[in-house]
């Protein structure tokens, strides 16, 4: 039965009574153990392939960023290969499109994950009781040998950094890698961005230069990456990604499988991407004058903060949006559309330099064939 | 890359900053960013106003 799945083991060893050296009270959370939203690249709101990446950014599978520093040029994907008979659907891929085989001294290649600390207060970082974490993961890949996971605890600059081996190229392989609890460095109770997992993937030797930090201490960066191969050094490799598992204590439990609704529910906290289709209404506005309209747009589920809103054009033609005049035609010259007052909950169009408008009258704003509202309040 | 960032102002029913700014960046993207500090591209522009960047402020007559 699927409950066999649920963390047995951690939640026995975590309730047993204070006579036998428990708390007599679970410490972790069975459910929602995973630190790491979307470990499973399940959600991909962005869109599923981006080509041509050679900068920093959010591209396809939620949560998940590629920094970049100048090394090669890439396709991101989400992908449908996957670990036989895990139960995985899709993973993170990336594929080199330009290789750059020597990267500069400063150079940097890395899949990273952002954890707010709000959400990382049971891992009592900074106290006498700050407990292991154990990350858990399915990697493949075309470069063989010694990769680089690291912890970076944004709030306090402090880091862990750890070492894997990818033995056989191109073959699914599952990693399994325990940091020790960090007794140094309380995390921030807010939402804020406190401590991240960084995947590299390539580095120039002002990340490899030192010895690797494999205990927690103040970041060091020329120990961050030490041994980390180079995935950028051939247009043949690939990079896969799944399965990504961070949780509290010393083992790895099962890759705890959230419904779709639930994950994506998660992902939205941190972007949203509201699609409309012509004929259907984007807000119901108000026009002030024959110049000027209004129009509210509500999220449908809070965002952590106040996002960055990024509106279709104003104009006529597809994908564009526009308000209308209180027959639903359009007015006899276009304005701009722009976002105001945005909050984590909600953000005002407004529309200026029209002409010929019904002035005091509702107004449709209107989404000229298919277009998108994208809210990105990422770490 | 930012390119050029402006407050945005409410003409409606009075003038006033809309704690919001209009930011284009060099690949031509336009992106609306409140001013929150908790907002990653907030933070960004502080850094580029910090490397000398300058905020277009131009309040509606």
């Amino acid at each position: 039965m699927a409950l066999s799945k649920v963390d047995l083991e951690n939640q026995v060893e975590n309730i047993l009574p204070e006579t036998l050296g428990g708390t007599g009270a679970s410490q972790f959370p069975a459910q929602f153990r995973n630190i790491i939203i979307n470990g499973d690249m399940s959600i991909a709101q962005r869109g599923t392939s981006t080509a041509s990446i050679t900068t920093t950014g959010y591209y396809t599978c939620d949560r998940w960023q590629f920094q970049m520093g100048t090394m090669g040029t890439w396709t991101q994907s989400q992908s449908t290969d996957v670990p036989s008979g895990q139960g995985f659907a899709t993973s993170l891929k990336i594929d080199c499109t330009t290789a750059d085989a020597s990267p500069a001294v400063g150079d940097y290649l890395i899949i990273t994950s952002r954890f707010e600390g709000q959400n990382l207060q049971y891992i009592k970082k900074g106290t006498a009781s700050a407990t292991s974490l154990t990350l858990s993961f399915w990697v493949k890949s075309t470069k063989t040998g010694t990769f680089v996971v690291q912890l970076y605890d944004s709030d306090n600059t402090r880091s862990i950094s750890k070492s894997y081996t990818v033995n056989v190229s191109n073959t699914w392989e599952k990693k399994t890698i325990t940091f020790a609890g960090d007794t140094t460095g309380t995390l921030d109770n807010d939402n804020a961005g406190s401590m991240q997992i960084n995947f590299w993937l390539g580095a120039g030797t002002d990340y490899t230069s030192g010895t690797l930090q494999t205990t927690w201490g103040s970041s060091v960066t020329t120990d961050s990456a030490v041994g980390q191969v180079n995935v950028a050094d051939s247009t043949s490799n690939d990079f896969y990604l799944t399965g990504v598992q961070l949780e509290a204590g010393t083992t790895a439990s099962d890759f705890e499988f959230l419904p779709y609704d639930v994950n994506l529910q998660r992902c939205r906290r941190y972007y949203q991407n509201y699609e409309y289709t012509g004929g259907t209404v984007v807000s119901m506005g108000n026009s002030i004058s024959s110049t000027q309209a209004v129009a509210g747009f509500d999220f449908n589920l809070p965002m952590r903060s106040a996002p960055t809103v990024t509106l279709p054009a104003t104009g006529r033609s597809s994908g564009n949006i526009n308000f209308l005049t209180s027959a639903s035609g359009y007015a006899s010259t276009d304005g701009t559309i722009i976002a105001q007052y945005i909050n984590k909950d909600c953000f005002r169009f407004q529309g200026t330099g029209y002409t010929g408008l019904t002035g005091e009258s509702v107004s449709w704003l209107y989404p000229v064939a298919t277009t998108n509202i994208l809210l990105d309040a990422e770490l | 890359m930012i390119i050029s960032v402006e407050k945005i102002y409410d003409t409606l029913p009075i003038v006033r900053f809309t704690n919001t700014y209009k930011v284009t960046y060099s690949d031509s993207t336009v992106k609306f960013v409140p001013l929150d500090e908790a907002n990653t591209d907030y933070q960004a522009i502080q850094e580029w106003i910090a490397d000398g960047g300058t905020v277009i402020d131009n309040p509606p007559e």
